[in-house]
This record gives structure tokens, sequence and C-alpha cells, in this order.
């Protein structure tokens, strides 16, 4: 194994991070949605992370040193919140119901808006490891000067 | 060729090296559900290295074990991103520092070979 699987694993990383606050930023933007394609108020949507082992290399398996894991991290599923939309009293608006209420998502913004900021320094923090392998790798390099 | 000092420098770096590969996987898996930090033994490791400084020795797989730290979350993930970049800056120096007395020692070897072709 080289420096180059830590930089993979650092990739799935980013990707994960980025797939997170995809969904947060559009849960965000759908926080008073009403109408959907699906029909009704709009449904959050969070991202599930799941560890997996990177694919071994071929000369890991021939040196049949496969002793040290090396793992990765993946968006395992993407969750749909099934709960009952919230109940807003707005007799006026077109997606009311026969008794004037009209359901809207149950999306906190603060709480996603909190979990926005996590994502987000995740992603630097991944971004930080590749830096550093990239270093290691130009030091490397250095020796054959 | 480079000697026993040659030898240890270059298992040191990979030891370096494993340990970025470890530290890696746990930032990427800091918000991962149910993770267990794992880490490298340094000392151990450094002392079992001193062995094998030996041209020719065995080389020993580096043991990687599960980090038994208290997590501050409540999903089970014990990652600590604090302690994970600071594990990756000492990494970056400790690699550094090995990187240039390796290189020291090639130069030296290349002068050495440059001295007895000019003689």
């Amino acid at each position: 194994m080289s420096l180059f699987s830590a930089w993979e694993v650092s990739a799935t990383g980013l990707a994960a991070q980025r797939m997170r606050v995809e969904l947060l930023v559009q849960n965000l933007a759908n926080s008073e949605t009403t109408r959907t394609p699906e029909g009704g108020a709009y449904r959050r949507r969070d991202a599930i992370f799941h560890s997996e082992p990177l694919p071994a290399s071929f000369r890991t398996l021939l040196e049949g040193r496969l002793g040290e894991p090396l793992v990765g991290v993946t968006v395992a599923e993407i969750t749909v919140d099934e709960s009952d939309p919230e109940r807003r009293y707005l007799p006026g608006h077109p997606d009311a119901d026969g008794e004037g209420y009209v359901g809207f998502p149950r999306v906190n913004p603060v709480e996603d808006m909190v979990d926005l900021t996590a994502a987000v320094r995740s992603y630097q923090a991944n971004l930080s490891a590749m830096s550093a392998v990239k270093e290691l790798l130009q030091r490397s390099m250095d020796l054959l000067r | 060729m480079l000697g026993p000092t040659g030898t240890l420098l270059e298992r040191y770096l990979d030891l370096l090296a494993a340990r970025q590969r470890v530290t890696a996987s746990n930032i990427a898996n800091a918000d991962t559900p149910g993770y267990r930090a794992r880490e490298i033994d340094f000392r151990a490791e450094m002392q079992s290295l001193l062995y094998q400084a030996v041209p020719g020795a065995p080389y020993l797989p580096i043991t990687v074990r599960q980090s038994w730290a208290e997590g501050a979350k409540n999903d089970g993930n014990n990652v600590h991103l604090d302690r994970e970049m600071k594990a990756l800056s000492e990494n970056v120096l400790r690699f550094s520092v090995a990187s240039l007395l390796l290189q020291r020692q090639i130069r030296g070897l290349r002068n050495a070979i440059q001295e007895g072709r000019g003689g």
C-alpha cells in the first residue's frame, strides 16, 4: 500500500461530506415547499454514512499484507423523513385542505445550519489530510534530487 | 548500501506513511456512526523498528489497533478530529526531517562516488 491509498480514503471522505452538504442545502431550500412531484409537502432527506474498506490493490494481495485496515466512507443510503408534515392553519392557501390546514415540511433550518457547519468542517479536515499526503509525497520526491 | 541508518530511516518513513493512512481513515470516518478510531502504538513500533535496523532484517508488519478512547458523540464513534489533525501535522514534520536525513545520506554516497571517479 502506498501513500496514494491514503489519498483515496480522503477522497471518499470528501465525496461523502459533499453529498451531505448537498442534501442539507436541499432541505434548507425546500423548508417551505408545499408542492412536490411526489405530492404533498417536501420531506427532508439525510445521508447515512457507512465505513467501507477500500478495495485492496494488487500489490497488497500479492504481498499477503492485509493486516492494515484502510477504510473509506460511503453514503450507504439516503433516508426520507416519513413523519407527518407540520400542519399550519392558512385557509387562503391554495394547498389548504378542507379544514384550512396546509402541510409544511418538517425541516428545522437552525438544526440544518448547525449540521451544515459541521459538514463543512469535516470537508476541510479531509482536504487537510489530502494536502498532508501531498506534502509527504513531495518530500519523497525530494529524495531523487 | 546506505547502512543501518539508511535502513532505519527507510522503515521510519514506512511507519509514518502507515500512520498517515490510519489518520486519513479516521478523518474520513469522523461522522460515521459506530466507527471506532484506529491508531498505531508509535513508541512500540519505534522500538521494534530499532531491532529491524540491520540491513536484510525481516520486515515486520505494523500493527494497527482500535482506539479505546471515549467518544464525544453518542453514536458509538470515537474519532477526535483535533487529535487526528495533530497526528497529521506531526506526521508531516517527522516525515520532512526523516526524508531530509535520508537525502543527506544519499548525497554523501553520491559525493563519495564522484570523488572516486575524479581521482
